[in-house]
């Protein structure tokens, strides 16, 4: 008798990321964090349920049409694009990153800061 | 995903209550749903990997096999993208004739979703009520195009058949019966005091959520979100002068009585079809030629989106389809289901956002 | 034939179960399916009972080619289905695979693969009266001296 029904998801995971536009998708979230496409797809497979995987291409349209309006920072680093829109971090995470960086942007140029926020962003996601 | 407690309810994929194999699992703390997680895969057929390259009369017939219950937009939907991409004028008859199909189908499809949840919710007398009306509803389609379910009714540069004087006669005679039926199915479900208890106020969702989580179709119109019918942008209901239908309270009773309204409204919208139908040709004709396109279109369930690049010859060298129902499941498991009160509230939120398996994974 | 089989003849006659599996098809006959319970159609007169639940069910209806998640599922839900049991392809899907079997498709069918099939409906999508049809002339022909027909 059989009690557990539960089987690998990765292959069909990945099955729903190879249509075109999820491809498409990918590829543009991939580079926004600057991250490979594979590390970026495994991360999406190994986190993301499949309804949100199937839903990826219309969330980021919409967080690229509403997320973080106004603050430079914010819009740089995707405060609400990979919290709420692509939930790839939990906000608690983003928060302390998006608080630190805007520190560092009163000391240093405004690039630099972004990019060691980017890279922190990184870490967390890739963790 | 990420577990957050140990006890995981698991819904289907064999579920009295879906018609679709799909697989819920929700995470409750005793009787509350702290979040739900979709499980899919039960539908996978590959439709969009079978579609490439594959010249566009083939592919004709496999858009309208993505989705039984909606299968006439989705053949609008797609013949009208090789039209924008290939230029071909569409005769003004044809056009209206295409609308009548069109909300015949929409008109099929919001009595079953509406059927489901009273089948959901147990009421089984307004359930097979609104079925039979539904089997009235399918013989004016079977008369008009020839099939109850998959109809490839519409071509590039027109329609297939022609309506015959005898079958407007009839088809306006069904939809008065069918509009009678439907005020009383209405009311019953208006003032019903037990149904109010399982509808009002469940599996509520804020304006904000809907369009943060881009919902479409009845679902974001019964959280008032505006402009959401993509008919307010086509050529055709513009001139019959359609006007969009919204309720704000956001909960399963808004989704459903959003539905019920659309049915009247396009009854009246097949009644003026008829009316004011135009004299002339149904065929116009023309070739599909290269290009790429994106085009939008209403379905029952909300927006539809298809993207096709074609070559010279016609052949779809590479397609991608968007429908309603990957934008509403998702919104309903991650946000009308979490922290319901209640695990038995889960099947009734769960089917009053109409979800189609078979549109969601194609 | 023993009296108990004539009791038991006449019960399964007039009480068909009926429980319907979609393992992959456009769910075009999944509501055909759905349509039988219509009172146009009125299911119920023949004593057959649509639900959901295979562990009570003699009858199951298969739609659709099967799909990566079936591939192992349908033979479980087979096996839950006590005896004596049939299954009733209903479409082309569950014969041929119909426009799913071509190049770059996901499914494998056709579902005589993973469980045996009694009778088939061929159709995209058949009508519900021949889906009633095909239940009620396949029912008896099962049903009908089950006990004596066992070895």
């Amino acid at each position: 008798m059989k009690f557990l029904y539960e089987k690998d998801l990765r292959q069909m995971k990945y099955n729903i990321l190879t249509s075109t536009k999820h491809d498409e998708t990918v590829r543009a979230i991939a580079e926004r964090l600057g991250m490979s496409d594979a590390k970026l797809r495994m991360v999406l497979i190994r986190r993301f349920d499949m309804s949100l995987l199937e839903n990826l291409e219309s969330r980021w349209q919409m967080g690229q049409r509403h997320a973080d309006d106004g603050d430079p920072v914010a819009e740089e680093l995707g405060y609400e694009l990979f919290t709420r829109f692509i939930p790839l971090m939990d906000t608690e995470t983003m928060q302390t990153i998006y608080g630190d960086t805007t520190a560092m942007t009163r000391e240093m140029p405004f690039e630099e800061a972004i990019a060691k926020g980017k890279e922190r962003i990184r870490e967390a996601i890739r963790s | 995903m990420k577990k957050t407690v140990d006890v995981s309810i698991p819904l289907g994929p064999m579920h009295p209550c879906w018609k679709e194999p799909v697989r819920l699992k929700c995470e409750t703390a005793g009787e509350r749903v702290l979040r739900a997680e979709v499980e899919l895969g039960y539908m996978k057929k590959g439709i969009e990997r079978i579609m490439q390259g594959r010249p566009w009369q083939e592919v004709m017939f496999l858009a309208e096999r993505v989705c039984g219950i909606c299968s006439v937009i989705h053949n609008m939907v797609f013949i009208e993208t090789m039209e924008k991409i290939s230029d071909i004028e569409v005769p003004p008859r044809a056009a209206y004739l295409r609308v009548v199909v069109n909300e015949l189908d929409r008109i099929a499809s919001h009595i079953l979703a509406n059927f489901s949840y009273c089948y959901t919710i147990e009421h089984e007398t307004l359930a097979m009520y609104l079925l039979n009306t539904r089997e009235t509803v399918l013989d004016n389609l079977e008369r008009i195009t020839g099939s109850r379910i998959n109809t490839a009714y519409m071509i590039p540069g027109g329609v297939r058949f022609d309506l015959q004087p005898g079958d407007a006669a009839a088809l306006l005679a069904d939809l008065a019966k069918v509009e009678e039926e439907m005020k009383r199915y209405v009311r019953i479900f208006e003032t019903g005091p037990l149904i109010a208890l399982r509808s009002k106020g469940i599996g509520y969702m804020s304006r904000e959520d809907a369009i943060r989580a881009y919902t479409v179709g009845p679902t974001a119109r019964a959280s008032g979100v505006e402009d959401s019918d993509l008919r307010l942008r086509h050529p055709t209901y513009r001139e019959l002068g359609f006007t969009q239908i919204t309720r704000t309270e956001g909960d399963n009773f808004a989704r459903i009585m959003v539905r019920f309204q659309e049915v009247f409204q396009s009854i009246d919208l097949i009644r003026k079809c008829v009316d004011t139908l135009p004299e002339g040709p149904i065929r116009g004709g023309g070739l599909c030629k290269a290009g790429e396109a994106s085009y939008s279109g209403e379905a029952p369930r909300g927006e539809l989106t298809y993207t096709i690049r074609t070559d010279e010859y016609g052949r779809v060298l590479d397609i991608a389809i968007r429908t309603p129902s990957i934008m509403n499941i998702e919104a309903c498991a991650h946000f009308m289901v979490e922290d319901a009160t209640s695990i038995a509230d889960v099947t009734s939120t769960f089917i009053s956002s109409d979800p189609c398996i078979a549109c969601n994974e194609r | 034939m023993s009296i108990l089989q004539k009791i038991k003849n006449t019960v399964r006659s007039r009480s068909i179960h009926v429980s319907y599996v979609d393992v992959g098809s456009c769910n075009g006959c999944d509501i055909e399916v759905l349509a039988c319970l219509a009172p146009r159609y009125d299911i119920e007169q023949y004593g057959i009972y649509v639900h959901n639940n295979p562990r009570e069910a003699d009858v199951l209806l298969v739609i659709g080619s099967v799909t990566p998640q079936w591939v192992d599922k349908l033979r479980d839900i087979w096996d839950k289905i006590p005896e004596p049991k049939v299954a009733v392809a209903i479409g082309n899907c569950p014969i041929s695979g119909c426009v799913y079997a071509r190049r770059g498709t996901l499914t494998s069918p056709p579902v005589e693969k993973y469980i045996p099939i009694a009778a088939q409906v061929p159709g995209c999508p058949p009508r519900p009266t021949e889906i009633l049809n095909a239940i009620l002339s396949v029912a008896p022909l099962i049903f009908k001296d089950y006990e004596e027909k066992q070895p």
